[in-house]
């Protein structure tokens, strides 16, 4: 069916008014900003007059700052923390939810409504939770006879965002990878039963290797999230004790709308972006595989 | 044989159900601890798990003598509700009708705007707060509602769910509603988005969610007491009262309870929303 070109004229015209009203916002709040971040990475600027070219000074100078490689290494550091447990943890989740008959829905929402959880609200929560005279504390006092300094502690402390980092997002994460397994068709383990496979062989050779996408979407979430972590240590360490619950966005914030500094924040923005970027891209290079099924 | 090995599975299956069982309170503990330190005298939120006498005095607090004190938590959350719902509002409704424009109209350049919303979502949101901000103060706009809900009111995201959604709606129906005369609004209000109902509601759902739990922005741009969201309002009195644990408590209940019901309300497309992110 052949439409009179009026008509054709007509459906472009509607389609130009709704993406016109997109790329008019998206010029406003989005490419303004994006122009704005770029001058000011490369300028100084305190706010008001004009900003000064300031070429890479800015780059240079967060190269040679020891706060920034302190940043840098508590990134990795809660990584290293974070990415196993939750990865484990939501993966053991799935399989158990997998395996499971009975009270499904039960356990899923248990674990779910935990991500639901607003970020001020549960870093409150936890930080009175896990605070010296806290039920945590006073639990393992009483059974044990010490306690733990979980967010006054150096080492301790970032471990502890980890952990309660990990409750949130356990239970979403786990049901992503829930999903990656009930997509494999269960016709491919009853082969494998009738070639004797067991049932760990099952697990490695199936399950693991079909998964593959849902296990690699996790690691993106994850990797994303630690880059933008910022409510938990603004809420519960400020950023102590001894900076090493710093996180990068924490630093922008306090560079930029604190120390006066929005050049050097925008500067540090942008690394951060780009390194958040190269983590994925890492990541995806390290673990994705295609996956053909049939 | 046969029957001692299903009795070896029937053991482990229990086993694995007592597991998730105790996990499973593990996980609502903090949730149930919270609810019950709002509700408990101040001297047992730290000795007791159970209270041994109900009070309401922290919601009290938070509800008047915290307004005495300026900071207005009922006001704030009235505000936090009116920014959240606004916010997911316009976003369903703009990603409805620009998401139309993107997979089904047909006209030139088209697919160069779609692929500037793709590229657009390569860059995390954190990038831009600083400039945002410079924006934000170059309108005039700090201290007000507008700074909250204006850079959030259209979302690159929520296009590209309603474009994809759309792709699976045959060209036919739109051709026989235009025969019958229907323009295109009711094309999209009355025929697109009953028909991508669960889309709408995962735009929907996960926008509301982003806006009532957004706590860095609102902090930056709002210093004004009287306006700001119950996130940041709870922040700052936990900053400058954190020896007021019951009051803080029963402020925390409030700022998650609208999430948790919302979240039970619409579990179904939450979970769906979670299944289609790995796709």
């Amino acid at each position: 069916m052949t439409k009179p070109n009026k008509l054709k004229f007509k459906e472009a015209l509607i389609g130009w008014q709704f993406s016109g009203i997109y790329l008019i916002y998206a010029a406003i709040f989005w490419g303004y900003p994006f122009v704005w971040l770029l001058i000011l990475a490369f300028s100084r600027w305190k706010f008001f007059g004009k900003p000064k070219p300031a070429g890479f000074d800015n780059f240079i100078r967060l190269f040679q700052d020891p706060i920034f490689w302190r940043i840098f290494w508590n990134t990795i550091n809660f990584m290293v923390y974070f990415i196993p447990m939750v990865v484990l943890g939501s993966f053991l989740f799935a399989l158990a939810l997998s395996k499971i008959k009975y009270f499904r829905t039960f356990f899923t929402l248990s674990f779910l409504v935990a991500n639901v959880s607003s970020g001020v609200a549960y870093s409150i929560l936890f930080s009175n939770l896990f605070s010296e005279t806290g039920p945590v504390n006073s639990f393992l006092y009483k059974v044990f006879g010490f306690t733990i300094p979980w967010f006054s502690d150096p080492q301790l402390a970032l471990l502890s965002i980890a952990i309660i980092v990990t409750w949130k997002f356990i239970g979403y994460y786990g049901l992503i990878l829930f999903a990656g397994i009930q997509a494999i068709p269960k016709s491919l383990y009853e082969a494998a039963e009738l070639d004797g496979a067991s049932k760990w062989i099952q697990f490695w050779k199936i399950t693991v290797p079909l998964v593959n996408p849902a296990l690699t979407t996790v690691l993106v979430f994850a990797i994303n999230l630690t880059f933008g972590i910022f409510t938990e240590p603004y809420m519960i360490t400020g950023g102590g004790p001894m900076r090493r619950t710093l996180t990068f966005l924490l630093h922008i914030y306090t560079t930029a709308f604190q120390r006066m500094n929005p050049s050097y924040a925008a500067a540090l923005a942008i690394i951060t972006g780009a390194l958040s970027y190269g983590c994925v891209i890492l990541v995806r290079k390290l673990v994705e595989r295609e996956v053909n099924l049939i | 044989m046969r029957i001692g090995n299903r009795r070896k599975i029937k053991f482990g299956t229990i086993f694995l159900y007592i597991i998730m069982f105790v996990l499973s309170i593990i996980w609502i503990y903090p949730y149930l601890w919270l609810f019950l330190a709002s509700v408990k005298p101040s001297e047992e939120i730290f000795t007791r798990f159970l209270p041994t006498r109900l009070t309401l005095e922290h919601y009290q607090f938070i509800f008047e003598t915290a307004t005495r004190m300026e900071r207005p938590f009922i006001r704030a959350l009235l505000n936090s509700i009116f920014i959240a719902f606004t916010i997911t509002f316009s976003v369903v409704f703009t990603s409805a009708f620009i998401g139309y424009a993107i997979s089904k109209l047909r006209y030139r350049g088209k697919n160069l705007v779609f692929n500037f919303i793709i590229f657009q979502m390569l860059f995390p949101g954190f990038m831009f707060i600083v400039p945002l901000f410079v924006l934000i103060r170059t309108l005039g706009l700090l201290n007000s509602y507008s700074a909250i809900i204006l850079p959030s009111i259209i979302s690159a995201w929520g296009v590209f769910m309603f474009a994809q959604s759309y792709k699976s709606i045959p060209q036919d129906y739109i051709e026989a509603a235009k025969i019958d005369g229907a323009n295109t609004f009711w094309i999209i209000l009355r025929l697109m988005l009953p028909l991508t109902r669960s889309t709408a509601s995962i735009v929907g759902l996960f926008t509301f969610i982003g806006a009532w739990d957004n706590f860095m922005w609102p902090l930056i741009v709002m210093k004004d007491y009287q306006k700001m969201p119950l996130a940041v309002l709870l922040a700052s009195f936990n900053h400058e009262y954190s020896s007021y644990v019951g009051p803080l408590m029963a402020g925390a209940v409030i700022q998650t309870i609208p999430m948790v019901l919302i979240f039970i309300a619409f579990r179904k497309y939450f979970l769906q929303g979670i299944s289609m992110s790995s796709k």
